[in-house]
């Protein structure tokens, strides 16, 4: 029943984005969110898109898993776009009907919108298509490093973060088993109206929280006798480090995240140049 | 023989609790013993598995481990890592996604550098057979290869002591058989044992066999001596093992053999009386 909620969808193949250092990976996911962010013309998505389409298909992803990534935030877009074309009141007036109005900005600005959120959905899902879990919290806690200096418990926090991943799946499956306990005891989850049936959680989320804490204590032993916090000097099985692959996959993003600016600011007129090309 | 673990005179009262979970406890386990303790519920045996490596220090008296007491906070670490503890739920005691990086995890606390880690895990996988796991997802394992990973998560501390706190108790007979195997061999090669039980069988191959009733010892010998004692162990809330009790039945009814514990021992006594 929850088994198909997939969480962190990872893509197993094998390719080049895969390989890449997680770090390398999740700092060029935030140049492509705050390009994404720059972005005000449509030129400027053309130039995201390509980048897009080269790291889907270097990453040897199909682009239905990446669609698929979408269809979860799907009701989110459309509001947001019914938002921005009704309630834009300045600009032209395209067409009207009772109270409603729709003017030329309202509809610029409900596609780029729509655009943009398409975008960072897209965007993100690369990094969580092709990296692990694990790669991700040990990325996480290798660039948060700097924060030590300010005694910022950084590994804690990796640690809290790996752990809650790892407990995903078992708690799912609890869930499954709690609801189908509860059932068979004549718990109805199906019928109603929406208030009814989050009523009928409640059952469902208490045994869920009491078994999470349990949980939770005998995890404290098990890692306290593994001699959790023993040495200061904590060493990492997993080593990661830069190749030739982050390097150029780094250069490309930059040589597009200039582009998209480019394009954005109009820094120089694109046509003039031309001919410096050819 | 060294003492590996010496209990002086040990209480234990649990928070927010007036009654003792366990009454001057008063024993001593030597290295390389496989000792198995049994007792219903409640009868603090988990209590004591926890008390061995410092997780709960004594109410009153002392817990030693090679001469170090669990209460000094400067040698917590060092027992730690001698006493190495397998609990019994298996997805409460895995820290990762991945088979290695869990097992990683005890020498990565120590500070091990990291080419000795690689040799550890490969090490700890190939003792308990789960080396084929390495890149493995625990969830997709069964519960008694769950628990194996977990004994290789302990072993890549290098203890000395293995202390199982009812290790088997959420297996099927099959688990059960697998890591009842893998913690026999472990004892062959020298790591003391300690063995937290309600399962009679499981305390067949045991050294000795420590009975605990109300938060006290109220036996504590070799298996053959405490099985003579069936009446009692009955009276604990403890069941014989089947071979056990049949034989016990036969020979009540007058038949001539021995006294046996295993299935194959008593075949043979009895195709000796045809």
């Amino acid at each position: 029943m929850l088994s198909d909620v997939t969480f962190g969808q990872y893509y197993p193949v094998s390719s080049p984005v895969h390989k890449m250092d997680p770090r390398v990976k999740i700092l060029l996911s935030i140049l492509f969110i705050v390009a994404v962010f720059f972005v005000r013309t449509y030129s400027g998505y053309g130039v995201l898109l390509i980048l897009l389409l080269l790291s889907i298909i270097v990453a040897r992803v199909k682009i239905t898993a990446v669609l698929k990534s979408i269809k979860a935030l799907i009701f989110l877009i459309v509001i947001t776009a019914l938002l921005n074309l009704l309630f834009t009141k300045t600009g032209n007036l395209v067409w009207e009907w009772w109270i409603i109005s729709i003017t030329d900005d309202g509809i610029r600005l409900t596609v780029m919108m729509a655009l943009r959120l398409l975008f960072l959905v897209m965007g993100t899902s690369v990094l969580t298509l092709t990296t692990t879990p694990i790669e991700l919290t040990d990325g996480i806690e290798s660039l948060l490093t700097p924060l030590k200096l300010i005694r910022f418990p950084v590994h804690d926090l990796a640690i809290i973060m790996s752990i809650a991943l790892r407990f995903v799946p078992t708690l799912m499956e609890e869930t499954d088993k709690i609801i189908m306990a509860q059932k068979s005891r004549g718990a109805d989850f199906e019928s109603g109206n929406i208030f009814k049936r989050i009523r009928a959680l409640v059952p469902v989320i208490i045994p869920l929280f009491v078994s999470a804490f349990k949980r939770a204590e005998e995890l404290s032993y098990a890692m306290d006798a593994r001699c959790y916090n023993a040495s200061k000097k904590r060493t990492r099985y997993r080593k990661m480090s830069i190749h030739f692959r982050d390097i150029a996959a780094s250069l490309i993003y930059i040589a597009f995240f200039a582009g998209v600016l480019t394009f954005t600011y109009q820094w120089f007129d694109v046509g003039s140049v031309w001919w410096l090309v050819a | 023989m060294n003492t590996a673990i010496k209990f002086q005179n040990v209480s234990f009262i649990y928070e927010n609790s007036k009654t003792k979970a366990l009454k001057s406890i008063d024993f001593e386990i030597e290295s390389g013993q496989f000792v198995a303790i049994v007792g219903s519920n409640g009868s603090g045996k988990s209590t004591l598995a926890k008390l061995t490596d410092g997780l709960f220090v004594p109410t009153e008296g002392d817990v030693k481990v090679f001469d170090m007491d669990t209460k000094d906070d400067k040698t917590i670490f060092d027992i730690r890592k001698n006493v190495g503890m397998v609990f019994q739920n298996p997805d409460n005691q895995m820290i990762a996604t991945i088979v290695e990086d869990d097992i990683a995890f005890g020498p990565e606390n120590l500070g091990v550098p990291r080419e000795e880690i690689k040799e550890r895990i490969d090490w700890a996988l190939e003792s308990v057979g789960m080396s084929d796991f390495k890149r493995a997802t625990p969830f997709k394992l069964s519960g008694g290869q769950k628990q194996r990973i977990a004994i290789a998560g302990v072993l890549a501390l290098k203890p000395k002591i293995m202390v199982l706190d009812e290790a088997t108790a959420m297996l099927d007979p099959g688990g059960r058989r697998e890591v009842m195997n893998v913690v026999a061999d472990l004892n062959k090669e020298g790591m003391t044992v300690i063995h937290i039980t309600h399962y009679m069988e499981e305390t067949l191959n045991a050294d000795r066999i420590i009975v605990m009733d109300g938060g006290r010892i109220v036996m504590d010998g070799a298996p053959k001596e405490i099985f003579a004692r069936y009446k009692e162990l009955d009276a604990y809330g403890l069941a014989l093992p089947t071979v056990a009790s049949i034989a016990d039945i036969l020979i009540e009814k007058g038949m001539n053999i021995e006294r046996v514990m295993t299935r194959d021992a008593l075949v043979e006594e009895l195709c000796r009386l045809m």
